[in-house]
This record gives structure tokens, C-alpha cells and sequence, in this order.
């Protein structure tokens, strides 16, 4: 198989990869980049879980190309924030008690992410929220606390630093 | 309102352990597992129902660059496996049994080229009747599935016979008589589809033998020790030269209670010399995974003028598929779900699981008992309608109450079932049921049992004065293992985050029935009070002997052990005690003690009288389009007895995702066979709900204390996704006068019933057919 040159931009540091042409960004995060953050299920765009952030926008990793993100910024769990060093999204997931299994959570932290930076300054309402993140299925919580969390979060970046 | 909470970590909204780690992307799972020189491992499936193996060559796969190893049944110990029927080969023999049954398995060096292999496999098959309907599989001249179904080990208990992998009874009084005398006798037959757990993380296990020829599996499975106990069936291997990791789990739901792949990666590893993985893809989850049974349930009930229940008789037929699996546990299970949480003086209640030339299936959260409550619910208010009495009424005329027995005859306490219909009813408004035009309210009401099953953990105290939990119970998502580490901190005197939870390790930690059956913050809880006892004892010991008092004056608190000015911080007594004793390591154990029931009552029941049951009542209102049959779920309440609410956020998130999962099952869950094929394998066509099928769902926490339980918890997490399918099915009913009995609710059910009906003829509600008697 003929093997891509590839220079990927993820969670702001540049990586040289060597693709082949069918490779799905998913595949490259997790198998190349080691970015086990990015969950893989279905593999059809349907679950969501492999959510991140190309250009800011929310894609499903699984059904991307690898070859397509050239030149292109992209975001995974592991940009979002870390321990010590947490979004308020994080952190409003860990107080609302939004994280069960957290299989789902890296996607619809991201998800969530991508809705909230369209909307700079605005608290969505419960049914906006729910719209912005159909895409991505829980099966733990019945999403409540996922909503009341999103909208936390929101309430917190608006408020001035 | 709540009483003031007179603990200091129990009882409290506080953030599970896991969260941090799992809003960072760093929790680690099944599916993340990557070692060394792994390989990768695909199935050979059967394409076919039924049929002998006339033809199996594997060569053409072997000669396939990248393929290290490829073995079908004549390589492995011919052993078969099973929780109740150890019926299942971990591949076929002779014969398949349903479409998807492994049947070959081929390691390779990379995903792609293990599939080029598994289709390159060349296989012949003739075929064999196959039975796909488990009422048909009952008939006397119906294809057997196991030929050989009497040489299998099973459970003493269970009976067994041909295509029934196991038939239960519950009986008491005399049905026949009674219902000669009742005023009337309601006769209905529901039936529930085949639904998946639909965890978000596949199942996924990576094996790699060692030099000592132990081997280690790295799992996502519930039950680690019941994985290598199984592993040790299938490999004929001692159990301590299995070890078995779970790294972290993506949901299970008691999906993921059975064996899966973690046999086949080690058979394949073994073969090929390295280490392999196998990850479930989404077809063969929804194919050949271990779903929740199909269920046809026909009830017969017997009711007073009063509308006093009188005789219930109940035929349960759970269509196991091709492999017993779950299904013996589960079809006995809902003896008592269909005799529900009333009182009925005379009961004939027969269970059957029974095979079917379809996929195995397994356990999903309250196994039998969203199935069960949506036949006996559902009739409920059916007669409720036809005698004129109130829903709500008929229930509270019924209901168990403290000091009632169960269908066994067990003694019932802490019964709380009145007080969560009033609260459901009270919270939904039910005085006005049918608010509007395709606008009805529903209720239901359950009870569920907190599972038993022996819990072992070790705690040991740090240098740093944290506490480590270990225990073979994992954390499947619930939170229920946070909640018994808020059990263990509040006994140690200790704040929440200063207790971790050991790595699940079957080389490490003690045994524990594990993550399943709303048990594990109860009996891990219990374990891990029964450890603390011990080391409060010692620390208060080491204390006292510093202080020179008697060590019943030495109280733990807020890190400290202390006696009027005494003081020492535990983390003081720890460090010393490693230092100059070797540590502080206690042994807590539990198991919740078998109630007394009345055998006479039973027979060949494997779980006949339930521990610490739980009671819960559920009520909904939903809108319905007359002229699109699309129903949405306008308002959600669930009012639960949890004895004791450990953590009312993590319980609340149990309910959230219980009814969620209820209205999924309810509305649109179903994986739909055409002659034995499922026809809907992607999650396109399988639907779950999103976030904008679930309304937001109001949560009341009703505490009645239970004896066993810590501080009087009881089982939480499977109860909620019992009663969303009568309550949405009830609530439909009040909405439009539809009746539906055949399980999803969908809006072409709902349309085909209104247009038969006609527009303006509004008939009564439900359909009894009172019976000749």
C-alpha cells in the first residue's frame, strides 16, 4: 500500500505522519499519535464517541480521512484540558455528576465545545443543548446532567475572568 | 424535604472518583489495551442458522501474508461453557446453531488483513430445520438445538428438557378454583423484542501468555473472576494461572456480564505465540453479542368485585436463542415481576427460557423485569379501565405492605411501594390523567431484588493516611463503587478523596460476585465496613497504647484518631505501622444472607426469594399525533426506594439513564430477524434514544431504610429501566385508547390502530376479554 506523507496539526503541536490513503483520522489519532482520548465504536458517524474538533467544527473522526486534515487544526480531549488544568466543561462535568462510564464524555465534551464557541456569551436553553448534542449517544445518563453541566459551564465562560 | 444529613460522606453530592480522569480523556479501556507485538483477531462466522460443518479449510486464509495463526474447533479443548447450561462451544463443532456463531478465528498483523483472512475461510454447511419462534421450538416435533442437551452440566436446580433450556414455577393457593370464583378473569399476551445494552465501548480482550504458561487477559467484562473461571472451563487450565485485568469498562449494563472474546484471544494467542486482541465491530454487537431476550408473556387475572386481585396464572416464555446464556435466571426472575408488588392469594406462575436458532442471549439491567412489569402493568390498567376504578386505585388496593409476604412466602419489611405511587401520582399531577387531546399520564409500579453474592476487599491504609479499596467488583459506570468508597471513608473518618480504588486484578484483589444485579455498593459497601471495622479497631489499638488509655475511648475523625487532647493523625499511625508492623491491611467480607422463604412454594427456581427488595413507582405523560402516531415523552417521574441514598447525584444519574434505556425499549428498540438474520445490524436502523427523545426526568428518593444494607441502602441501579415501557405504554393508552402489547411503541403501530378504529369512533379502552368462567 503507497504510504502518504502527512503533517497533521493536533492539540496545537505539528505531527509528521506516513498515512495510507484510506486511513481514518480515528485510526491515525489512536494507532499513530497514540491519542487514545478519541473513543472508537460504531464506526458509522452514528455514536459520536469519536468526536473532535477540525477547524473548531465538531467531526466524527471515524469517517474522515486522515489525508483530509492536511493543513487543518484539529482538537482532541487531550487539547481540551488536563488535570490541575481543566475546561469549564470538564469541570462542570465532574460537579454535575455527568461522567458515568465516560465512554461518550471526550465526544460530547468536544460537542459541546464546538455548540458553546458558536454561541460566545450565551446560556442555551435546555432544548438548544439537547439539539447540539443528538449526535452523540450516552447510554448512562439520559443526558440530564450532561444538559444541566453544558449549561453550567456556559453560565461560567460568560462570566468575566 | 430530606432530614439533615447527620454524616459526613455518606448521604452527600459528591464528585465520583473517576471523573477526572474521564473528563480528561485519560481513563483507560478495554479497547485502548495495546501491547507489544499484538496481533489482531477476527471471528469465521456462521452465515446460516442451523446446519452440520460438512467442510472447513482454513488454508487459504493461513496463506495470507500477515497471518500468524487461524483455529477453528479441531485446535481447542472441546469444552462447552455457560453461566447455568455449560451448553456453548467457544467454537463450533460439528454444527452451528445461528447465524453469527464463531465458528473459525484468524490473528494477523493488522485488522484489515485478519478480514481479508476470515473471508477467505472456505466452508460448507447443510443445512438443518431451524426454529426462529419460541413458541414453535415448544412444539413436540420441533427441531432440537442440542441433540445432546441431557450430557450437558447445568445447574442442579434447573429442569431441563430439549429445546427448554429451563422451566421455573412459583405456586400458591389454587388459580383454577379461585378464578371460578372471581368476578372477573382478564386473559392478555404481551410480547418484547430482542433489545442490545448498547454499551458505547464494544467488547474488547487482548490475551498474551506468559513464560510460567499462565496467561493474562485484559478485559472489559463485569465479572472478572466468573471471566477467568470460564477461561479456566474452556482452557482447562487452573484458575491461578489466569489473570484477569479489566482496565476500565464503556458501559455494560449487564451486557457485558458473559464471556465474550476473551476466549477466543487467548485460544488465538496461545496458537500464534503472541499477544491478540479482539474488538467487537458494530454488526456482530448487534448480531452476535448477548442481548436481552425476547419475551412472550401470558397473563390470566383473576380480580374481586372490589377490584381485589385475587388469582394471577402466568406463562413466560423468554426465547433464549441458540445458547441458554442468562436465560434460566432470567425467565425464573420474572415469576416475580409478573406477581408483582401485590398481594395475590392464589399464584400459578411458569417460566420457561427456550431456544431458538437465533442469536444467545445474555442479561440486560434487571434482566427479566422490564418485560415482565410491561405484561403485568400493562394489565393492570387494562382491568382498571374496564371495571371503572382509577389506575392509581386499583394499584393501592393491592399493593404489599409491611409485614405482607412475597410469592415465596418470604416476609416483607421495609415495603414502600404505597408511598411511591402516591408520590409518582402526586408529582405528575395525576388528578387530571388526560389533560388534553392526545395528551395522556401513565403509571407503574415494581419491585426489584438487590442481588447477593459474596464480596471480599482489602483496604489498606497509606503512609499518607488515605485508604485503598480493593475489590474484584469493577466500575462499570454506575458510580456504585465511588459510593461504597463514601461507605468506607465515612467508617474510616476520612474525606472522600482520600480513599483510591485499586486497579481490578484477579492476581490482587479478593474475590467479589461482581458488578451486576444492583448489588455492588451494597456489598462492596458492607465489605468495606467490615474492613473498616478492623482497622478502626487497630488504629484505635496503636492510639491508645500512645496515649495510655483504654482503646474504646479512641474515636476516628477528620483524619485523627483522638481521646479527649490526644491526637494523632492517621496518616501517623499508618506510617509507623508500615515501618514497625508491615502495614495495615484489613480483610472486609459480606454476603447478604439467603431470606427464608417457603420452598414448598417454589420449584426449580434458582433465585426464589429476593434479598433487600427494592419498590419503585414510575409516571410519565406523553403527547401523541393522532396523525403521525409520533409519541413524545412530555414529562418523566420515577419516585424509588434506595433505603438509603448514599450519593443523591450518583443515584439520580441512575435513574436519568434507567429511564432512558426504559424508553428506548419502549418506543423503538428492537433488533428485528428475518429467518434468523437480523436486518437492522448498524445504529442507524437499531435506535436509541438521543438527547431530544428523553424529557428531562424528575427523580424522588424515597428512603425506607433497609436492614442489610450500609446505613440502609438498597439496590439502585437496574430498578429504573423496569417500569418506562407500562408506564409509557399506560400513558399512550390514556392519550388515544390504543392498547398496545407488542413492544416497540411505534408511531406506525399507534397510526395502524387509530385508522382501523376510524376517527370518530372512540372505543373503550384496552381490550379485556373476560374469560369463560
Amino acid at each position: 500500500m503507497n504510504t502518504i506523507p502527512l503533517q497533521l496539526q493536533v492539540n496545537g503541536e505539528a505531527h509528521d505522519v506516513l498515512v495510507e490513503p484510506h486511513w481514518t483520522l480515528l485510526h491515525v489519532l489512536r494507532q499513530q499519535l497514540g491519542l487514545t482520548g478519541t473513543k472508537e465504536n460504531c464506526l458509522e458517524a452514528e455514536c459520536g464517541v469519536c468526536t473532535v474538533l477540525l477547524d473548531g467544527k465538531a467531526v466524527n473522526a471515524c469517517i474522515l480521512l486522515a489525508v483530509q486534515c492536511r493543513g487543518r487544526t484539529i482538537m482532541t480531549i487531550e487539547g481540551l484540558g488536563r488535570p490541575g488544568r481543566l475546561h469549564p466543561l470538564q469541570q462542570a462535568f465532574i460537579e454535575h455528576g455527568a461522567a458515568q462510564c465516560g465512554y461518550c464524555i471526550p465526544g460530547m465534551l468536544l460537542t459541546a465545545k464546538s455548540y458553546l464557541d458558536e454561541h460566545p456569551g450565551e446560556v442555551p436553553d435546555p432544548a438548544a443543548v439537547r439539539e447540539a448534542i443528538a449526535g452523540t449517544l450516552c447510554r448512562c445518563t439520559g443526558y440530564q446532567k450532561i444538559v444541566d453541566a453544558i449549561r453550567a459551564a456556559a453560565t461560567r465562560m460568560r462570566e468575566p475572568a | 424535604m430530606a432530614l439533615p444529613n447527620r454524616f459526613a460522606v455518606v448521604g452527600h453530592r459528591l464528585p465520583r472518583l473517576d471523573a477526572p480522569a474521564k473528563v480528561t480523556g485519560t481513563q483507560t479501556y478495554g479497547t485502548d489495551v495495546i501491547l507489544p507485538g499484538m496481533l489482531y483477531g477476527k471471528l469465521f462466522r456462521s452465515p446460516v442458522p442451523h446446519a452440520l460443518i460438512r467442510r472447513l479449510d482454513v488454508r487459504p486464509a493461513l496463506a495470507i501474508a500477515g497471518v500468524r495463526a487461524v483455529i477453528t474447533a479441531a485446535d481447542i479443548p472441546n469444552t462447552r461453557y455457560g453461566p447455568a447450561v455449560k451448553d456453548m462451544p467457544a467454537l463450533a463443532t460439528d454444527r452451528v446453531r445461528y447465524i453469527g456463531e464463531p465458528v473459525a478465528a484468524v490473528a494477523a498483523t493488522s485488522v484489515e488483513i485478519a478480514e481479508r483472512a476470515v473471508a477467505a475461510i472456505e466452508a460448507e454447511f447443510e443445512p438443518l430445520p431451524a426454529v426462529f419462534e419460541p413458541e414453535a421450538a415448544l412444539a413436540p416435533d420441533a427441531p432440537l438445538l442440542h441433540p445432546d442437551w441431557a450430557r450437558y452440566q447445568a445447574l442442579p436446580i434447573l429442569a431441563r428438557a430439549g429445546n427448554v433450556a429451563s422451566h421455573s414455577r412459583i405456586h400458591h393457593g389454587d388459580v383454577a378454583a379461585a378464578f371460578a370464583q372471581c368476578f372477573r378473569v382478564y386473559e392478555h399476551r404481551f410480547t418484547t423484542p430482542v433489545v442490545h445494552a448498547g454499551y458505547t465501548e464494544p467488547r474488547a480482550a487482548t490475551a498474551r501468555w506468559e513464560g510460567d504458561g499462565s496467561l493474562t487477559v485484559w478485559s472489559n467484562g463485569q465479572l472478572p473472576y466468573e471471566v477467568q473461571a470460564t477461561l479456566a472451563d474452556i482452557l482447562q487450565l487452573p484458575v491461578s494461572l489466569i489473570r484477569v485485568l479489566v482496565p476500565g469498562i464503556g458501559g455494560g449494563f449487564g451486557g457485558k456480564l458473559r464471556i465474550a472474546l476473551e476466549h477466543h484471544a487467548a485460544l488465538l494467542s496461545r496458537a500464534a505465540g503472541r499477544p491478540v486482541k479482539l474488538v467487537s465491530t458494530c454488526e456482530e454487537e448487534l448480531t452476535a453479542a448477548h442481548p436481552r431476550q425476547a419475551s412472550i408473556i401470558t397473563l390470566r387475572t383473576g380480580i374481586g368485585r372490589d377490584g381485589t386481585l385475587l388469582a394471577k396464572q402466568a406463562r413466560v416464555v423468554m426465547d433464549c436463542g441458540a445458547y441458554a446464556g442468562s436465560g434460566a435466571g432470567t425467565a425464573a426472575v420474572a415469576l416475580q415481576i409478573v406477581a408483582g408488588p401485590y398481594r395475590t392469594p392464589n399464584l400459578l406462575l411458569d417460566g420457561f427460557a427456550v431456544y431458538t436458532n437465533k442469536v444467545p442471549t445474555g442479561s440486560f439491567r434487571a434482566t427479566a423485569g422490564p418485560m415482565g412489569n410491561f405484561a403485568a402493568e400493562s394489565q393492570m390498567d387494562i382491568i382498571a379501565d374496564d371495571l371503572g376504578i382509577d389506575p392509581l386505585e386499583l394499584r393501592l388496593r393491592n399493593v404489599v405492605r409491611d409485614g405482607d409476604s412475597g410469592p415465596a412466602g418470604e416476609p416483607l419489611s421495609a415495603v414502600s411501594v404505597e408511598e411511591c405511587l402516591r408520590k409518582a401520582a402526586h408529582a405528575i399531577g395525576w388528578h387530571d390523567r388526560r389533560p388534553g387531546p392526545g395528551r395522556g399520564k401513565g403509571i407503574a409500579c415494581g419491585w426489584w431484588m438487590t442481588t447477593g453474592g459474596s464480596s471480599g476487599v482489602y483496604v489498606k491504609l497509606n503512609a499518607d493516611g488515605t485508604a485503598t479499596l480493593s475489590s474484584g467488583a469493577v466500575e462499570l459506570g454506575t458510580g456504585a463503587l465511588s459510593g461504597a468508597c463514601q461507605v468506607l471513608a465515612e467508617e474510616l473518618g476520612l474525606p472522600l478523596d482520600a480513599i483510591r480504588i485499586s486497579a481490578v486484578d484477579t492476581a490482587g484483589v479478593p474475590y467479589d460476585y461482581g458488578a451486576q444485579g444492583s448489588r455492588t455498593a451494597f456489598s462492596v459497601g458492607n465489605a468495606a465496613r467490615a474492613a473498616a471495622a478492623t482497622l478502626r479497631q487497630r488504629i484505635a489499638g496503636f492510639a491508645a497504647a500512645r496515649f495510655g488509655v483504654a482503646p474504646e475511648r479512641v474515636t476516628l475523625a477528620q483524619g485523627h484518631a483522638v481521646a479527649g487532647t490526644e491526637s494523632i493523625a492517621i496518616a501517623e499511625v499508618a506510617r509507623l505501622i508500615q515501618l514497625a508492623g508491615g502495614g495495615l491491611i484489613a480483610h472486609g467480607t459480606f454476603i447478604a444472607p439467603a431470606p427464608p422463604h417457603d420452598a414448598a412454594r417454589v420449584d426449580n427456581h434458582p433465585l426464589p426469594a429476593w434479598n433487600t427488595p427494592s419498590f419503585h413507582a414510575h409516571a410519565a405523560e406523553v403527547s401523541v399525533d393522532t396523525e403521525t402516531g409520533e409519541i413524545i415523552v412530555e414529562r418523566y417521574v420515577v419516585a424509588q426506594d434506595v433505603g438509603f441514598a448514599i450519593n443523591p447525584t450518583g443515584i439520580e444519574g441512575q435513574i436519568e439513564g434507567g429511564v432512558a434505556q426504559g424508553l428506548g425499549q419502549a418506543l423503538s428498540e428492537e433488533i428485528v430477524f428475518h429467518e434468523g438474520r437480523v436486518v437492522n445490524a448498524n445504529l442507524t436502523d437499531y435506535k436509541m434514544p438521543t438527547a431530544m427523545d428523553v424529557p428531562s426526568i424528575e427523580s424522588i428518593l424515597v428512603e425506607h431504610a433497609s436492614v442489610a444494607g450500609p446505613f440502609g441502602a438498597k439496590g439502585v441501579g437496574e430498578p429504573p429501566c423496569i417500569e418506562p415501557l407500562a408506564t409509557v405504554a399506560n400513558a399512550v393508552a390514556a392519550a388515544t385508547c390504543v392498547r398496545i402489547t407488542d413492544l416497540p411503541i411505534t408511531a406506525e403501530k399507534i397510526c395502524r390502530r387509530l385508522f382501523e378504529r376510524g376517527a370518530d369512533n372512540v372505543p373503550p379502552v384496552g381490550q379485556p376479554s373476560p374469560a369463560q368462567v
